[in-house]
């Protein structure tokens, strides 16, 4: 029976590292997503877009936001790899999930998608800011464009806007141009510009403000034209992935199906851009775009295959590295031509583009520089969009040894026939000075 | 409870945003599309007989043509349903359901076998949900063949024990040992109870119905209302293995209203109010996306469109933004639920009002237009009172028929939110730099906002800014949108907006920089002027570029506050760095080696002229020993100083150190033996010259 639990215990300290991982090289492929809704409801009006998960395979789990058996982690291990929260006025999430534990989430590198909406609560404002966004204080503001509106039938306060500003990245938001507009019904929010890691992938027309639509306007709104971002996106430096939203419906069924034209354009597209634009965005945070990863870093010096254990000045060497992207199915060759290595100690010495084969595998080769110390070899490859990678290896750069300078230089050549006329002079000397007479 | 109705006022919330009193729309063409979206075929039919039934439903009630062909693979899975004995009440239930619109032939003996087995379901249910299908099926069996002789043989029996399940608040229990109590088995039980008596061989006891029209007013005193006026009916969530939801709870009681008022004679009395909010609830949740919840959203819709109580109206508009410049006209359809025409009526509109004030109506009472044609009530021309602005209107609709007012239900009133646009009419803009102390105008320009400006100003921190315009309606009243911002815009991307004010049409905003140094951060140079005029009543709302103004502020004082950080651009972090090449030392410089060969040619010279010169003196070798054996040391002297002389030689060329040492040491001693007989050997023999 002891023995029983021992192998029991052994089998899932075993397995336990393999659940519940974040996006991970090993095992990419495992995604289950916790989606929290402020009511079941949701899940019928938004399943264009929750269909298009689960069919790329997503292992989507719906909840009430206030829902008291909700967890995020079991025994420390999270249960989830990314989490939706569309729940825009829940004051206070049930069971153990509150805002410090999706802050934890986050840390761990796993994803998250946020859409709030006018009246958006408190809690959700603070996860927000909590992601480097704020959204407008103001709880009835919305965002209001009377320039860039979408014509409707329906609603006449132009708080429906057709927006195309989008940002310019084929990694996040694909490779197939973006035709229509995005329709956007919701609140707005603007970047903390110290914030280096948040991106406005999609921004209002310079004629935007957020503000109540029905209250008149006596003080200038806080956030006004292109500065208000109506979808963002966030890039932890542990490759953890946030889009944040201030609109709800524009995931929703009736926003996927609905045509759209811009006010003062003539063109009518029969369907709008928002499929195309969130499934896409998707794809980026859940991984499956933009998410590198390196392998068989080597360097060798020129001629030779081994990888020495140090360098001496002025060697030739080369240095060669593999950069893969996931593709949501399997690891294909990156194909850049920035990928740039640095040798560097202190201050890179030596800072290289290197050249690719169109199959993953980047090299150069250069020599190493006339000063000897601990160098290390650098990949410090950031990339709009993609998942940074920092590699670093370090490798000691020796000075010549005493036999490996010139010998017989010319310049001493007088030098050396000194001596040996010299000695000459003496060894004939020696017969003359004993044997003359 | 307080849950789902807040969720589910979000969700109404995204289908009629910011509007108080919203309308709704009939089934329309996206419904149409959506069903043939949602009701997917999975190798060629559907996965359980319950979907196709859903399916086929869906598809008959929306008229929807170009369906998939499921028929044949319907009708195989029917018969073998039908025709086989271990098939369960329910399983037959779903199978008839679908065989009543699949129109399929089921064998006369397969027929007869489910009708005794049914019957026997029903004799020994204990269960709401037993009975529901065992009587249903009979239900659809007898609907189906018409020659089938089917009748309950104790209706009245069967009936008192479903009625058994009944509570005090008209909700219905499952089972006898399950406390809780439902709506949705509500609904289920009605739906049964009225397949008894259409089931009844005789008339059932008039008391046993009359009850049960209790019941059903007892149950729709506890529905729930959301802001807006939408109806609907929700259970409690115990432990949510029966729970519903709201959509299927409502679906299946106006399904249960539906059936009991269909076989019932008497009138059933409920507020048609109530019918109205109901039906305004299966049109606000829009186009569901669940086939299940998209289902129960048509089904119940068919229901109201059918239903013996009250048949609801609905009044929409086709467009919500009339346009005074095109003048477009208000344009109003009444229709059932499902988009079907309604019985003549006329529609009125009875009061508009401004929104977000509260005054009397702008308007007075009239009646709209009905085109045959299109079957809608037109009003051609908004009263001259209605001017741009954002308006709430309020309808009324009245059935022409006396008799009509007994089928259907429109509601007293419909207001709806109307938006009233136009061209907005911008005149005498300019703007000028004054001088602040006289108010003098230092210089002024025209502007045209309708097209391109480039104002080119300047002034100091004592001058004023000074842009105005004036804004009238088409009706040339005075407006006042919603945006007017003059944005200043510095070189360094800071950002200052000042709100336009007004009085009547004027506008007019002046900058006093004197008290905006603070708030411009001491920061002299080229501000771009934009002036944004927008407003959603507003048709030719504009986004101007005036131009630029240099200002010439005062230096910044030590403690002034710095200029906020403005956001990086993203594009500009990223991308290649420059690439660095070590530069290497530079080799020492050295003589050309011609110039080292001279000199090792001039090195040389010394041991030339030491030759000459020893020729010319004239060395001999006279005085060498002549003896063999002092010869013999004197030569392996000399070969012992040529070995050392060769030694350096090779020490020079490849010998080490301690090699070298080694082999001096054995020739040293070698050389001191040789040299010391050598030596005295010569010495002895000069003595010996002396001496002689």
């Amino acid at each position: 029976m002891g023995k029983l639990w021992v192998i029991l215990i052994a089998s899932i300290s075993i397995l336990l590292p393999f659940l519940g991982n974040a996006f991970s090289p090993e095992s990419p492929t495992d995604r289950r997503v916790l989606v929290l809704l402020d009511d079941s409801a949701i899940k019928s009006s938004h399943s264009i877009y929750f269909n298009s998960l689960k069919s790329r395979g997503f292992d989507l789990e719906f909840k009430l936001a206030d829902d008291p058996k909700i967890a995020l982690q079991r025994y420390g291990q999270y249960l989830y790899d990314a989490l939706i929260l569309f729940c825009p006025s829940v004051e206070r999430f049930g069971g153990s999930i509150d805002l410090a534990a999706i802050i934890d989430f986050v840390d761990s590198g796993r994803d998250l998608i946020i859409a709030a909406d006018s009246n958006a609560s408190d809690l959700i404002r603070e996860v927000g800011t909590e992601c480097g966004v704020e959204f407008d204080e103001d709880p009835s503001a919305m965002v209001i464009d009377h320039i860039g509106y979408a014509v409707s039938e329906t609603e006449g306060d132009h708080t429906l806007i057709a927006s195309d500003d989008l940002i310019k990245a084929d990694v996040i938001l694909g490779s197939k141009k973006m035709v229509a507009p995005i329709l956007f019904q919701g609140i707005g929010h603007s970047l903390n510009p110290a914030n280096n890691l948040v991106l406005k992938v999609l921004s209002a027309s310079p004629s935007a403000y957020s503000a109540n639509p029905k209250s008149k306007l006596s003080t200038p709104p806080s956030l006004t034209g292109s500065a208000i971002s109506l979808v963002s996106i966030v890039q932890a430096r542990n490759n953890a992935r946030i889009l944040i939203t201030g609109s709800l419906s524009m995931f929703s069924n009736r926003f996927f199906r609905s045509g759209v034209q811009k006010a003062g354009r003539k063109t009518k597209h029969e369907k709008s851009g928002n499929e195309q634009f969130l499934t896409e965005i998707s794809k980026w945070v859940f991984h499956e775009r933009g998410h590198l990863k390196t392998v068989n870093i080597k360097h060798h010096k020129v001629g030779e295959t081994d990888e020495p254990s140090l360098y001496r000045i002025n060697d030739e060497l080369e240095y060669s590295v593999e950069i893969y992207e996931w593709s949501g199915t399997s690891w294909e060759p990156y194909v850049a031509n920035d990928v740039q290595v640095q040798f560097y100690m202190m201050s890179p010495y030596v800072l290289k583009t290197m050249s690719h084969d169109k199959k993953g595998l980047y090299s150069t080769s250069f020599k190493v520089p006339d000063v000897y110390g601990v160098f290390q070899f650098k990949v410090e490859y950031q990339k709009l969009g993609y998942t940074s990678l920092s590699l670093s290896k370090q490798i000691p750069v020796r000075p010549y040894r005493h036999n490996e300078y010139e010998r017989f230089i010319p310049a001493a050549y007088p030098y050396y026939g000194a001596a040996f006329s010299m000695m000459a002079g003496f060894f004939i000397f020696s017969f003359v000075h004993l044997y003359s007479k | 409870m307080a849950r789902s109705l807040a969720g589910f006022l979000v969700l109404l919330l995204v289908i009629s945003i910011c509007e108080a009193a919203s309308l709704f729309q009939p089934i329309s063409d996206s419904h149409r599309s959506a069903a043939l979206e949602l009701f997917t075929l999975d190798h060629g039919s559907f996965k359980s007989l319950e979907e196709t039934y859903e399916a086929l439903r869906t598809f008959q009630i929306l008229g929807i043509e170009k369906k998939p062909d499921v028929t044949s693979a319907a009708c195989r899975s029917i018969s073998e349903t039908v025709g086989s004995s271990s098939s369960t009440p329910k399983d037959l239930f779903y199978a008839l359901k679908a065989n009543s619109i699949a129109q399929c032939k089921i064998h006369e003996k397969a027929s007869k076998g489910i009708i005794s087995s049914l019957n026997a379901a029903v004799s020994g249910a204990s269960s709401l949900l037993d009975f529901y299908y065992s009587v249903g099926g009979l239900v659809l069996i007898k609907d189906q063949s018409s020659n089938a002789d089917i009748h309950l043989a104790d209706a009245e029996g069967v009936f008192r024990s479903v009625k058994a399940f009944s509570q005090s608040d008209g909700r219905w229990r499952y089972s006898s040992n399950n406390p809780e109590s439902s709506a949705f088995a509500a609904g289920i039980a009605l739906e049964t109870l009225a397949g008894i008596v259409s089931l009844a061989s005789s008339e059932l006891d008039q008391s046993l119905i009359s009850t049960l029209r209790n019941d059903v007013s007892k149950l729709f005193d506890s529905i729930e209302k959301y802001d807006d006026g939408t109806l609907y009916f929700d259970d409690k969530l115990v432990d949510g293995r029966e729970y519903q939801g709201p959509l299927s709870t409502t679906s299946s009681v106006l399904r249960g209203l539906t059936a009991f008022a269909a076989v019932t004679t008497g009138n059933i009395n409920l507020p048609g109010d109530k019918i109205l909010g109901l039906a305004k609830f299966f049109l606000g949740i829009g186009v569901p996306g669940d086939a299940k919840d998209f289902f129960y959203q048509i089904d119940a819709l068919a229901c109201l469109e059918s239903n013996r109580v009250s048949i609801p109206l609905i009044l929409s508009l086709s467009s919500a933004v009339i346009s005074v410049t095109k003048k477009d006209s208000l344009k109003v359809r009444v229709t059932t639920v499902l988009g079907s025409n309604a019985p003549p009526l006329t529609v009125k509109l009875v009061g508009a009002f401004s929104s977000g004030s509260k005054d009397a109506s702008l308007v007075e009472s009239q009646e709209l237009k009905f085109d045959q044609g299109s079957g809608l009530h037109i009003l051609n021309d908004l009263p001259e009172s209605i001017d741009v602005g954002s308006y709430t209107f309020v309808f009324e609709v009245v059935l022409q028929e006396p008799e009509d007012e007994k089928v259907y239900v429109t509601g007293s009133q419909t207001k709806a939110p109307i938006f009233v646009t136009g061209l907005i009419k911008i005149e005498n803009s300019e703007i000028a730099v004054l001088d602040s102390d006289l108010g003098s105008v230092e210089s002024q320009n025209k502007l045209d906002l309708a097209g391109k400006n480039a104002v080119s100003l300047s002034a100091n921190h004592l001058q004023k800014l000074r842009l105005s315009f004036q804004l009238s309606t088409p009706r040339g009243r005075a407006f006042k949108p919603h945006q007017t911002f003059l944005k200043l815009r510095h070189e360094s991307k800071v950002e200052h907006i000042f709100v336009v004010g007004n009085s009547g049409k004027k506008f007019e905003v002046v900058l006093n920089f004197l008290g905006l140094v603070e708030k411009f951060y001491y920061l002299s140079g080229k501000y771009d002027m934009e002036l944004t005029v927008g407003d959603a009543a507003m048709e030719n709302s504009l986004l101007v570029a005036i131009g630029h103004i240099e200002l010439d502020l005062p230096e910044a004082p030590e403690k002034a506050p710095r200029p906020p950080l403005q956001p990086v651009d993203p594009y500009s972090r990223y991308g290649p760095k420059a690439e660095i090449t070590h530069i290497f030392r530079a080799p020492e410089k050295r003589p050309p080696q011609e110039l080292s060969l001279a000199f090792l040619g001039l090195t040389i010279l010394p041991l030339l002229g030491f030759l000459i010169g020893l020729l010319r003196l004239g060395v001999n070798m006279k005085n060498f020993p002549t003896k063999p054996v002092p010869a013999t040391f004197a030569i392996l002297f000399h070969v012992g100083i040529g070995a050392v002389l060769l030694l350096y030689m090779f020490f020079w060329l490849k010998l080490d150190l301690f090699q070298t040492l080694k082999v001096v040491s054995l020739l040293g001693v070698f050389l001191v033996f040789v040299g010391h007989r050598t030596l005295s050997h010569l010495a002895a023999a000069s003595a010996k010259l002396k001496s002689a």
